[in-house]
């Protein structure tokens, strides 16, 4: 402050001498007409270039689709599902000669189930790989940290892993959703609960993170609803398996059933020791759980345990959807196996491929956002998404599953259908 | 001479004192003393000077002093021829351009002089102030430049952004050392202090930057390692939480269930409820409590912004390191200990120590005090710096609006005296305008010029006044010579004038009396055509009564002629029947008796027929023939020209012509009298053959000659021009004028009547056409005859009038002349 102000006083005397000139210059003329300094003409400014700006990612031969997930850590059975799911729907899509001649192109970064690594990955995505959109993320904190960076930057944020309702907010218009939201599957959890088996002491388990609460508040405004509440409700810091203090409190006050929102490891470890103590109750879980790696853990204590999903059933190859999958994961990759998460990883891709298809050739992340919306019904072979001006969530279908005694899934309508 | 020069000289100095001391009355005293001073001087040496010449003469040579003698007369001369020369023009014109050089002169040194005095000022800013208020100027940016640099040594994230800084200041240190330099090249008295002074300020900022540079590496190891410890943190925090979440969890399961692992049986109520495990819990508890409290206490450290509340957070993290360390002493779980050791360590580790994260939070806290001290230090020397440079800046100020004011003085005296000289060039230049240049030179040239213009008006008669011994008195005197001259060549052109006058006036008297000769001729002339019509009007009346009386004789001369040839056949056949009764002899004698008689009878028919041919065409011709008709001009002439021919091969067998056509093929046709102009033609070639053959038998013997006829049409544009050209005789001069007149013949009285062209002329005359005769005596004559394509249209009327009117007259001559045109045929004179 102090030193602009000496300098312009400094200047003053300056100007002073000049004018001195001025004059003197003037007075050589001798007849008294001086004349006064023409004032430099000031250089206009440089016009900014006009050339029409392209989005970053989209070039005339490909678009190049960022995913920041999970494929290490508790979580990492999810991102690698997810992605395998994404480049099988992208691998069918380049087959078939790309989206208006460009093929697609998948930048996965694993964020470890981390927000802050989440973070790290999206910016770089973003900024560094310039990603045309972000697709498949996995997680609701990871998400939660990750979204808003992308609504900011305006970049397309599709079908993330979460049901979570933040991101089903109609102000986050970058962000369009595949799934049902977690309030859903915990609405038709209390649902089914309550419906078919009657059950009236529900006790919730979730971890103690964004996820976990989102699911737990799911459960509590559908048992509200019914004007139930939980009869005890327990939780565990996120990545570990500290789940047995939580599970005294759950069978001390002998529950029906249990909700369970949490990953699969320690979810497994509390099923495992509530059987060991011979609790007996129905475990509930949600989707996001990760049904196969669910199974795997459980082993023998897995029979019976629902898992509500978002996905039809990967084995009905009745539904063209999932014969589609069948098809396409098997040509992209023999030795995989099918899994929940990998179709809802198909569908994500499928339903980027739909939103790039529908953008036409010139193709902007304004005009992909648009058509997606603008589209109302996207229908994925039969499965059909809709949105809407005040709708981002394309799905609103919740699917029960049930662990057999054999440790694999079955569909099932109500929970009655069931029995050992 | 020379005493006399001293004399003068002598007075002048004492009228130069007088003059001073008039002049010291009214000025300053200093001045007046100075004044006084220099009169006192002039009066001395005006003393000393007879003194000192006439030693001066004494000492000069004789020759010398001759020479000033001759050098004086010399003087004396030109003075005296001065007058004279003044009062030339000339000379008057060349002492007015030498003062107008003069002033010209002196206003340009004026201005040459103030100008430099300008310029000298203007340079001394220039190359003085100017340069010195600038570099001042620029030291005070760079000054400036250097000072909010150093907050950005100290916000620099990287040795790279650091040495960029450190590049940019070192490059602005530089050009401040550059102006400055300049500064104390300006040399003004008194700078070398205050420039002295801003050296010194300048090497203490730049001391103090470079302070601040040189701790800017330590700054960012601390920033390095702040970094490493804040993850070491986050991993340290998250392995306790880890480790002892679990630890708890099981702990706490243990005790409730005795469960230890899923495929183990659990334990005996006794066995795992015991005071020891409740110990064990508690101690897990406590330490997962004292390292999360440690954890976030380390956490904080790095929020503080002032050194001292480090201490505190210190003391509050060894207070939980000391808890920690109690419980892990006496927790006796050794397979807990051996887990959770390393993780505990860790997390005292980050707290204690030479690099704890307490002792970094310090050094970077002390240090980033440093740095504040030594920037708000550099302002003030900043500060002072400016003080002193605007000082300079204001001192080169001062001098500058000096030297402007001096400027400004020199203008304004250049200005005073050049109005001076231009208000003293505009008033002599109407002085000399007015004494000289129109009362002596326009007036006097405007007067001359004026008599002049009344000179060429033709006043010769007053005298030119002669004023002055000038130029213009010059050409007065020649104007006056001149108008002398003039009136004298007037008066001689007068004279003259008169004389030629009356020569043109003789001349037209001539020509007035010739034409009146000329009138009087063709009167006379017209009188004797008149006269000669009567004549023949008269004539041809005469003639028409006697052809018409004529023919009743004729008629019984042919009638009685024929029947005395039918009574000479009856009395052959008498004679026949009864000739055995006559002898052979008489038989014989009335025989050729009888054929004498009629040959006699027939000739006296034959002629008798002819004179009544004569009559009746004399009769028909008087008529005017007939109708008029187009019809081809070069057939009518072709067949009357052959007809005249003939008639003339007729009279006379030995008669040859040369007959050449050179007819113009378009002539076409023209409306005609047919039979008048046939007879027109028949006139012209039966004279052409008269005239060739009167040649030829003039020619003398071997002397080749062949009659020449040659016939001519042209078509012209209204007219048609027909020629008949012979090569006979020709026409003499003397009666060429003649041939036209009636009863005009050369021919012997017997042979022509002289009516022949009389006619011709009449019938051209009457188609509206001419003749016109060409000849040259001895070669050729050519009838020339002109006619329109139609006659006028009065041609028709006239003769129907002049039928009714004087038929008989007209036949009369018509008969006459028919008679001639028949008889001779020919009137060629």
């Amino acid at each position: 402050m102090r030193r602009a102000r000496r300098s312009a006083s400094a200047a003053s005397p300056l100007r002073a001498a000049l004018g001195t000139l001025a004059s003197l210059g003037a007075a050589l003329i001798l007849v008294g007409c001086g004349g006064e300094a023409t004032p430099t003409a000031l250089p206009s400014p440089t016009p900014s270039p006009t050339v029409a700006p392209r989005d970053p990612g989209v070039s005339s031969a490909r678009i190049v689709v960022g995913q920041s997930a999970a494929f290490s850590g508790s979580a990492g059975e999810l991102g690698v599902n997810m992605r395998m799911g994404i480049q099988a729907a992208f691998h069918e899509a380049n087959e078939a000669g790309g989206v208006h001649g460009r093929t697609l192109e998948l930048r996965p970064l694993d964020d470890a189930y981390e927000p802050a690594r989440a973070v790290a990955n999206t910016r770089t995505l973003i900024e560094e790989e310039g990603v045309f959109m972000l697709l498949g993320a996995v997680g609701t904190p990871t998400s939660r940290s990750a979204a808003p960076l992308a609504h900011e930057a305006g970049v397309p944020y599709i079908a993330p892993l979460t049901g979570a309702g933040f991101l089903r907010n109609p102000g986050m218009t970058s962000v369009i959703n595949l799934r049902a939201s977690y309030a859903q599957e915990t609405e038709a959890m209390v649902d089914r609960l309550t419906a078919d088996l009657g059950a009236q002491r529900i006790a919730v388990f979730y971890q103690d993170d964004s996820f976990g609460r989102s699911g737990y508040e799911g459960a509590l405004a559908a048992m509200e609803r019914r004007d139930l509440e939980p009869v005890a409700a327990g939780l565990y810091p996120r990545n570990t398996t500290a789940v047995k203090v939580a599970l005294l409190d759950i069978q001390r006050v002998r529950p029906d059933a249990v909700i369970l929102i949490g990953a699969y490891e320690p979810i497994s470890t509390l099923i495992r020791w509530a059987r060991r103590i011979r609790l007996h109750t129905e475990f509930v879980n949600i989707s996001f759980v990760g049904s196969n790696a669910l199974a795997q853990a459980l082993g023998p204590d897995g029979a019976g345990v629902f898992v509500t999903q978002v996905v039809p059933f990967p084995w009905d190859r009745s539904q063209n959807i999932v014969a589609a999958y069948r098809r396409t994961l098997a040509a992209y990759d023999p030795s995989s196996t099918p899994g929940f998460v990998s179709l809802e990883g198909y569908m994500a891709g499928r339903l980027a491929v739909a939103g790039l298809q529908a953008a036409g050739p010139n193709l902007t992340r304004e005009r992909f956002l648009n058509s997606l919306r603008s589209m109302e019904t996207v229908d994925l072979d039969g499965f059909e998404l809709t949105y809407g001006e005040e709708d981002n969530q394309g799905s609103d279908q919740v699917f029960l599953t049930v662990i057999g005694s054999d440790g694999r899934y079955y569909p099932i309508e109500r929970m009655g259908d069931w029995r050992p | 001479m020379i005493p006399r020069l001293l004399e003068w000289l002598q007075s002048a100095a004492g009228k130069a004192a007088e003059l001073l001391r008039s002049v010291n009355s009214r000025m300053p005293p200093r001045l007046q003393s100075a004044v006084g001073r220099a009169a006192d001087m002039a009066r001395a040496a005006a003393r000393r000077m007879p003194a000192v010449f006439s030693r001066m003469s004494a000492l000069m040579p004789a020759r010398f002093r001759s020479a000033i003698d001759r050098a004086a007369d010399m003087a004396r001369a030109a003075i005296r021829r001065m007058p004279n020369a003044f009062s030339r023009m000339s000379t008057r014109f060349q002492l007015v351009i030498g003062g107008a050089a003069a002033l010209t002169l002196a206003a340009t040194l004026v201005g040459w002089f103030f100008i430099n005095r300008v310029s000298d000022v203007q340079s001394q800013v220039n190359e003085g102030s100017l340069p010195e208020i600038t570099a001042a100027f620029l030291v005070t940016e760079y000054t400036g430049s250097l000072v909010a640099a150093a907050p950005r040594l100290t916000t620099a994230e990287t040795q790279a952004d650091l040495n960029q800084v450190a590049a940019d200041i070192d490059r602005q240190y530089r050009a401040f050392e550059e102006q400055l330099a300049i500064l104390e090249g300006g040399g003004a008295e008194g700078n070398a202090e205050r420039v002295a002074r801003i050296r010194e300020h300048g090497d203490t900022l730049i001391s103090s930057i470079n302070g601040i540079e040189s701790g800017m590496p330590e700054t960012f190891d601390l920033a390095e390692r702040e970094d490493m410890l804040r993850v070491d943190l986050t991993a340290a925090q998250d392995a306790v939480d880890v480790a002892l979440f679990p630890s708890v969890d099981d702990q706490f399961f243990y005790l409730v269930t005795g469960y230890r692992e899923l495929d183990e049986p659990h334990d005996a109520r006794p066995d795992y409820f015991t005071t020891e495990q409740l110990n064990s819990y508690r101690h897990l508890a406590d330490l997962h409590t004292d390292a999360t409290s440690a954890a976030q206490v380390l956490a904080s450290v790095f929020t503080v912004s002032d050194a001292a509340q480090v201490e505190p957070l210190r003391e509050r993290f060894e207070a939980a390191a000391g808890r920690i360390q109690n419980t892990f002493a006496v927790y006796q779980d050794p397979a807990a200990q051996f887990r959770l050791a390393p993780i505990i360590d860790q997390l005292i580790q980050l707290g204690s120590g030479e690099g704890s994260a307490f002792n970094l939070a310090e050094r970077q806290l002390t240090l980033a005090a440093n740095q504040r001290e030594q920037l708000a230090q550099n302002n003030v020397i900043a500060l002072e710096l400016t003080d002193e440079v605007e000082a300079l800046v204001s001192a080169a100020n001062t001098r500058a609006a000096e030297a402007t004011l001096a400027s400004d003085q020199a203008v304004l005296s250049g200005r005073t005296w050049l109005l001076v000289i231009g208000a003293l060039s505009v008033g002599s230049a109407l002085m000399v305008d007015w004494l000289f240049v129109y009362r002596v030179l326009l007036s006097r040239l405007a007067s001359l010029s004026d008599r002049m213009r009344r000179m060429a008006g033709g006043d010769l008669e007053e005298e030119v006044e002669v004023k002055g011994r000038d130029e213009i008195a010059d050409m007065a005197a020649a104007l006056e010579k001149f108008r002398q001259n003039a009136l004298e060549v007037q008066r001689l052109n007068l004279v003259e004038l008169m004389a030629q006058e009356l020569e043109e006036k003789n001349a037209t008297l001539d020509k007035q009396k010739d034409d009146l000769e000329e009138a009087l001729a063709e009167l006379s002339k017209a009188q004797d055509q008149i006269v000669m019509r009567e004549k023949l009007a008269e004539l041809g009346s005469l003639t028409a009564g006697v052809a018409h009386e004529i023919r009743n004789p004729l008629n019984f001369v042919k009638n009685f002629s024929e029947s005395s040839a039918e009574l000479l056949e009856e009395l052959n056949e008498v004679l026949q029947e009864s000739s055995e009764q006559l002898t052979e002899k008489q038989r014989k004698d009335i025989e050729d008796i009888s054929q004498d008689l009629v040959s006699n009878l027939e000739r006296i028919r034959s002629h008798g027929e002819r004179a009544n041919r004569i009559v009746q065409d004399m009769l028909m011709m008087g008529r005017g023939g007939g109708e008029s008709r187009s019809i081809v001009i070069n057939d009518l002439l072709h067949e009357h020209a052959l007809l005249a021919y003939h008639s003339a091969r007729a009279l006379d067998p030995d008669f040859q012509l040369d007959m050449r056509e050179e007819l113009d093929e378009n002539a076409g046709e023209i409306v005609v009298v047919p039979e008048d102009m046939g007879r027109v033609f028949l006139n012209m070639v039966s004279n052409a053959c008269y005239a060739t053959d009167q040649k030829r038998r003039g020619a003398a013997q071997g002397e080749p000659y062949m009659p020449t006829l040659t016939l001519g049409t042209q078509r012209g544009e209204e007219d048609v021009v027909i020629r008949i050209r012979d090569n006979g005789g020709g026409i003499p001069d003397e009666i060429r004028e003649k041939i036209f007149n009636p009863f005009f013949t050369t021919k012997p009285t017997d042979q022509g009547t002289g009516l022949g062209l009389a006619l011709s002329n009449d019938i051209v005359r009457k188609h509206g056409g001419e003749i016109a005769v060409e000849s040259e005596p001895g070669e050729y004559t050519e009838m020339i005859v002109t006619l329109p394509f139609s006659p006028p249209e009065r041609l028709g009327d006239e003769d129907e009038e002049e039928d009714e009117r004087d038929g008989e007259a007209v036949a009369a001559e018509s008969a006459a002349t028919g008679e001639q045109a028949q008889a001779d045929g020919e009137d060629e004179g």
